[in-house]
């Protein structure tokens, strides 16, 4: 549920109207970082897994996604990804190798899930991806963005970024 | 990674358990004994972490770490008493986890003395000796390290026995010619082994990147370590913090960023010493104007601490100054692991491969029906040396070929490349040999490393480069196809 959803069902009108900005990581940077600076203008809340981000959904439907990339941190048990399909077709049936190609594009998969999940918020990736790696992005997931490095202004613009 | 997330596993506890009692706290520290003699390469390391009590959550970790690299170490022994180039990869990934078992240092040493690694032998035979002075396999590795470096040997001779000081019989010139000979062969064997020392000194990270294409999977990993745990999350993420006015919110971001965690300085000099420990001598980052620029960079940002932490104008211009220099070295490194390696797969290539293979004699013998090519539509580029991979296709081409013509015409043989994009944004480039062979090529035969028989050789070409081969059905005219994938790599070209 959107915060004007939710204030318009409940009669609560929220002292101040912030989008609701979903930071996904696996550890707590993006958290930190978003909160000291971008808490002004988003009203950041945070989700460690797919299953925590999908819950989160449930709660309140967010305007924007700031998403890390690598999930290198991550239990096995909260990465989504066929772990064994890909070990077999992309990685000699070496599962090893297909559990930190799984770390390090889960961002990407947890995007794809909250996409399958109907949210279509815009999504921002800190990552120096290649072009053509950021278009094939946008062509599975709609409204993705990239920002080469940790810069807030960067950040917030891409999220009021025009579709591409 | 998992030493980070140990590390937070650790500290999460520190905040929930607060009781001095509490055996968490011994084993805590016990793990932090541990995982700093490993980062310092101590003998002793393994066995710390050996004694890691397991009824504790670290201690099972570590356990559990021990016992996943230990394969990979055995592994990547195995594989380079063979003299595999893939050696390094399975040590680098047991380097990933946990400590070696020194009982290693042994069959390790034997397999670097068998490649001609000399120096590398003496250090693990040294190694050995160290953990294991005594016993049936000291005994032998004293033997074969003293044929290899007797001086070195002489250190680890079980009973060293000191020459007694001759009685002074007065000042005799015999001594002092004696003396004057020994201190001679001292100094000229002290100039020896400098000199020594500067040949075998490693290269700069750029030299090594354009004389061992074998190292680029590895520098790539390193490199992008480097990058993403340091340079990005730590120093990168401060670029707001510095740029903007010197509030306590951005102050106290900058505090636990840069000085939260691992310290600085220790967290730099575990990247260098993972270079180290996966890459050996050859390389020395000390060559390495940018490197050398950035540790003082580094060491400089630690020394900062308190001016921050006050919000001195001065520290924070000096930490401006060290991030831009620490940037420099970020933007530096994305250049050269971007430029590796690069092999367009077009026409032209694959034109060569069926030329070339249609060239020999046995091959060229065989009458076929259709021999098709089909290059993708747009550019593509791998990250796999041009040379290797004309060689792994003509070795599955040329298996293709043979293996029609045993059969009676119509022969056909296809050989293409298609793209398939990936749910993570990625694109697999898939090059596929088609042929109409009935016979049955089992994917056993693909990793069968006799060079009579199968595509062992070829596989583990493949699996270098971070590719895979299988086979698998084809559409008629063809019955099967070895399928070879990579990733394909953006290179800035392709939108």
């Amino acid at each position: 549920m959107s915060a004007s959803a939710w204030s318009s069902e409940t009669g609560i009108i929220p002292l101040v109207s912030r989008p609701a900005l979903l930071v996904i990581e696996d550890g707590h940077e993006y958290e930190e970082f978003a909160q000291a600076f971008l808490g002004e203008r988003y009203e950041v809340r945070a989700a460690h897994s797919a299953e925590e981000a999908l819950a989160a959904l449930e709660v309140q439907m967010p305007e924007a996604l700031l998403v890390d990339l690598r999930f290198e941190r991550a239990a096995v048990s909260d990465l989504i990804g066929d772990i064994d399909g890909t070990a077999r077709r992309r990685f000699a049936g070496d599962t090893h190798r297909a559990i930190r190609h799984l770390k390090e594009q889960q961002g990407t998969l947890v995007l794809g899930a909250l996409r399958d999940a109907g949210c279509d918020a815009p999504a921002v990736f800190v990552h120096d991806f290649p072009p053509r790696r950021l278009a094939n992005l946008r062509r599975l997931y709609g409204k993705v963005r990239a920002v080469p490095a940790f810069d807030a202004r960067a950040i917030a613009a891409a999220f009021e970024e025009p579709e591409q | 990674m998992r030493a980070v997330l140990l590390i937070a596993v650790a500290s999460a506890l520190g905040l929930s358990c607060t009781d001095p009692d509490d055996p968490a706290r011994d084993s805590r520290a016990q793990w932090e004994r541990a995982q700093k003699a490993w980062e310092r390469g101590e003998a002793g390391a393994y066995g710390l972490w050996k004694d890691m009590d397991t009824d504790t959550s670290i201690g099972r970790e570590a356990h559990r770490r021990l016992a996943q690299a230990d394969p990979f170490y055995r592994e990547g022994v195995e594989l380079l008493r063979e003299g595999d180039p893939d050696a390094r990869l399975a040590l680098a990934r047991g380097v990933e986890l946990a400590p070696m078992d020194p009982s290693l240092y042994l069959p390790l040493a034997r397999a670097c003395r068998d490649q001609g690694l000399s120096l590398r032998a003496a250090e693990y035979y040294t190694k050995f000796l160290t953990a294991f002075p005594e016993g049936r396999r000291a005994d032998e590795a004293r033997v074969e390290l003293r044929r290899l470096d007797p001086q070195l040997a002489g250190v680890f001779e079980s009973r060293t026995v000191l020459p007694r000081a001759p009685a002074a019989p007065g000042r005799s010139p015999w001594l002092l010619v004696l003396v004057g000979v020994l201190l001679g062969g001292v100094l000229t064997l002290t100039g020896q082994t400098v000199a020594r020392f500067f040949r075998t000194r490693g290269v700069s990270l750029e030299k090594l990147v354009e004389g061992s294409p074998e190292f680029h999977p590895a520098i790539a990993y390193l490199v992008g370590s480097l990058r993403h745990e340091l340079l990005k999350h730590r120093i990168g993420a401060a670029a707001d913090a510095i740029r903007n006015t010197a509030d306590e919110e951005r102050l106290a971001f900058l505090r636990k960023r840069l000085y939260g965690g691992q310290p600085l300085v220790e967290a730099w000099e575990a990247h260098l010493l993972a270079f180290e420990r996966a890459l050996g001598h050859r390389v020395d980052l000390h060559r390495d104007r940018s490197f050398r620029r950035a540790g003082r960079a580094i060491r400089r940002i630690a020394r900062l601490e308190e001016g921050i932490a006050g919000g001195s104008p001065r520290a924070l211009r000096e930490l401006a100054r060290s991030h831009t220099t620490l940037m420099e070295l970020d933007r530096q490194l994305a250049d050269l692991i971007g430029a590796l390696i690069r092999t367009l797969v077009d026409a032209t290539l694959l034109e060569e491969v069926a030329h070339e293979v249609r060239s020999e004699h046995s091959a060229g013998a065989v009458e076929l029906e259709t021999l098709a090519i089909e290059a993708p539509d747009e550019r593509v580029v791998l990250d796999v040396f041009r040379v290797d991979l004309v060689l792994i296709l003509k070795n599955i081409l040329r298996n293709a070929i043979l293996a029609v013509g045993e059969d009676p015409a119509p022969r056909h043989v296809r050989l293409d490349a298609v793209l398939e994009l990936e749910p993570t944004g990625e694109e697999t480039v898939r090059i596929r040999v088609h042929d109409s062979s009935s016979k049955e090529l089992d994917p056993e035969i693909l990793f069968d490393r006799r060079v009579d028989r199968g595509l062992g050789l070829v596989a583990a070409a493949v699996h270098r480069y971070g590719g895979t081969i299988d086979v698998e059905p084809a559409e008629a005219p063809f019955e099967k196809r070895v399928v070879i994938a990579f990733f394909r790599t953006f290179d800035g070209d392709d939108v």
